[in-house]
């Protein structure tokens, strides 16, 4: 008896572990419940920031008694897996793993739990059924970005400090040479990567190599960018930055921004809300643009109208128009580095 | 651009770029030396890059302001020799196996310094920094004014310790004795040497020479702190010991071959040099391992004892 009890009780948990559902019961209440998950900080003031920040607006929109928002820091994708794991059994609706590194995970645990939304990116992968992705066309803000830049030069040398050659960051970069190419044919872009994406020194010192080689207007993307700021906010005057998160505007460095941009996951988180409301857990991929309001752009209003003039603003305008209408679509796989 | 002037733009920026892991590898060559290998180096730069980072952060207003810099490096300092007397506690008094308890440090000064700043700070935020400074008259030579003359006084300084790491090691009464435990702790000890009293000062000062190298990043380099500042330059740090063969002039040496590597690699691609980021950014890191891997003889120029818990009362 004793020995059925215990090869029963082994095969239950067993059979729970790997093959049963542990899905909770979705709860009766319209309230829905999202987990983020982050390898960074939630005050980054990039990559992993710009999602909080959309979370919040989406609860502050809907009410804070119709949103319950939770979220963890500084997961590796090893240690994700426990807290993804950890809101999914504690009944938590939509669980973002903020990264395109949580690929693997996401697919596994979404198995587990099939009740539960799971969303990552910025991937353009169509997932399993419960599983959402993500993708910033990074490539129009990055255009943007790049007029300004070629309309600010004047030493017709920009310099570009990107952490990898992959995902957003490598639209951004095609996008903001697009931009560069279309308001200043003169001007040189040096595209450089310092390999990381939270490596602020190391950003540090690429930016102080691109000024040192003559660059005279920077952009650069993902958290390490702040670190080239910095570098940008060192130098002497008439060294200008574009950035790729509207919290640079903000902050001490922000006199040297001259424009920036940041995501809109407010659409995103909306979309999957929304989505999920009818029924629709996953299996989609999801577009930032300036058509479905994915991208907050704005000027730096302290800027010297000398250096961000009324015609720098012409153009960009009319080319977030063209990009909102669906005008202007950039070829930003074309583009060779 | 002229080929002259790229070597002048790489030279110029390669000397800032190797004054962290000159400071930290001059102060692990202290603990070395003694027969400790200290890996929890990088969790000392941490903790020295946040106390650097935190001190002129914190002081806003008051007479105290105008010495905020220089009252953050020497907490930071402060912080890293405190942490090598942690260090000393636990592997020279503990005789706990080194590798681990430095492991052990690295994931605490990592930790904590994270910790403090999101309690104290929160989000990422900068400060003023040390400025650099170019001495006057040196400063306009040519080619060398910009090379060596054009930069913050941590700098300076840093390259100064390469000969006072020299003088105090090889001339001096303490440095004998340094050496001497890292070599033959027993034979040491025989000669009326205080073995463990060594080692604690050596670990000392390795600690508040990592805590600067920490504050450098925080102050001259990025101006901000993050708790992925340091990025693993601690680790960098030890291996130039090796690298530089246990000699203040050779870790010098290293220090720049591998900020050369550092700032060709960067300067490459902004040059617009077709080759592969991927391999341009390991470029340094694989010149420090062929290096090594070719210095084997290195290891007969070592400490002898290096690595060994000392222990008065076992015989074998």
């Amino acid at each position: 008896m004793k020995t059925f009890f215990t090869t029963a009780l082994t095969v239950a948990s067993l059979s729970g572990m790997f093959g049963g559902s542990l899905q909770a019961a979705p709860p009766a209440t319209a309230k829905i419940r999202i987990a983020l998950i982050v390898e960074s900080t939630v005050d980054d003031k990039g990559w992993c920031q710009s999602m909080h920040d959309a979370i919040l607006a989406v609860q502050k929109k809907r009410g804070a008694a119709n949103v319950e928002y939770s979220h963890s820091e500084k997961m590796k994708p090893v240690d994700a897996g426990s807290a993804a794991r950890q809101y999914a059994s504690k009944g938590f609706d939509i669980i973002i793993c903020h990264g395109a590194q949580y690929n693997n995970l996401v697919t596994e645990i979404s198995a587990i739990f099939p009740n539960t939304t799971f969303a990552y990116g910025t991937s353009a992968n169509i997932g399993p059924k419960n599983v959402f992705t993500y993708t910033p066309y990074s490539e129009e803000t990055g255009y943007l970005n790049g007029i300004i830049a070629g309309m600010v030069t004047k030493a017709n040398k920009i310099g570009n400090v990107g952490p990898v050659d992959g995902g957003d960051s490598a639209r951004y970069t095609r996008g903001f040479m697009l931009g560069v190419a279309k308001a200043n044919p003169k001007a040189q872009v040096r595209v450089a990567f310092t390999g990381s994406f939270g490596d602020f020194v190391k950003a540090g010192e690429l930016a102080q190599t691109q000024l040192k080689d003559g660059a005279d207007v920077l952009t650069g993307s993902a958290q390490q960018a702040i670190g080239a700021l910095r570098a940008v906010a060192a130098a002497p005057a008439g060294i200008y930055w574009l950035g790729q998160d509207l919290a640079q505007l903000g902050i001490p460095e922000g006199t040297r921004v001259v424009a920036a941009s940041s995501y809109n996951y407010a659409a995103v988180v909306e979309a999957m809300i929304t989505k999920r409301a009818a029924g629709v857990k996953g299996g989609e991929s999801l577009p930032l643009q300036f058509s479905n309001g994915g991208f907050h752009f704005e000027f730096n209003p302290k800027m010297d109208a000398k250096v961000l003039t009324p015609a720098i603003k012409k153009a960009v305008e009319k080319a977030k128009a063209d990009l909102t209408s669906g005008k202007l679509v950039l070829d930003w796989k074309a583009v060779k580095l | 651009m002229h080929p002259v002037e790229m070597i002048y733009n790489v030279l110029c920026l390669a000397v800032p770029f190797s004054v962290a892991i000159l400071l930290a590898a001059l102060g692990e060559n202290f603990n070395q030396r003694a027969g400790i290998f200290n890996l929890g180096c990088d969790g000392i730069m941490c903790v020295g890059a946040f106390l650097g980072f935190m001190v002129p952060y914190s002081i806003k207003a008051g007479a105290l302001l105008p010495y905020g810099n220089v009252l953050g490096v020497l907490a930071a300092m402060t912080g890293g020799a405190l942490l090598g007397l942690l260090f000393a506690l636990v592997t020279v008094t503990f005789r706990a196996s080194q590798g681990i308890a430095g492991i052990g440090l690295q994931m605490l000064g990592w930790g904590l310094s994270g910790t403090l700043f999101r309690h104290f700070v929160g989000g990422v935020t900068g400060v003023e920094g040390i400025h650099v400074y170019a001495i006057p008259g040196l400063s306009r030579l040519p080619f060398l004014g910009g090379v060596l003359f054009s930069h913050t006084p941590l700098a300076y300084l840093a390259f100064l310790m390469v000969p006072i790491s020299w003088f105090l090691l090889y001339k001096t009464p303490w440095g004998l004795k340094v050496r001497a435990v890292g070599t033959h702790p027993r034979a040491a000890d025989t000669m009326g040497i205080n073995v463990d009293l060594t080692r604690y000062q050596a670990l000392m000062l390795g600690g508040a020479m990592a805590g600067m190298a920490g504050s450098y990043l925080a102050l001259c380099q990025a101006k901000m702190f993050s708790d992925d500042l340091v990025a693993g330059r601690g680790f960098i740090a030890v291996a130039l010991v090796y690298f530089g063969r246990w000699s203040p002039l050779g870790i010098m040496g290293g220090a720049l071959l591998f900020s050369i590597a550092q700032s060709f690699q960067l300067s490459m691609q902004v040059w617009g040099i077709k080759f592969p980021y991927e391999f341009a950014v390991m470029l340094p890191y694989v010149l420090v391992i062929v290096v090594l891997a070719l210095a084997r003889k290195a290891r007969q120029l070592g400490p002898t004892d290096l690595g060994k818990p000392y222990n008065r009362e076992m015989r074998f």
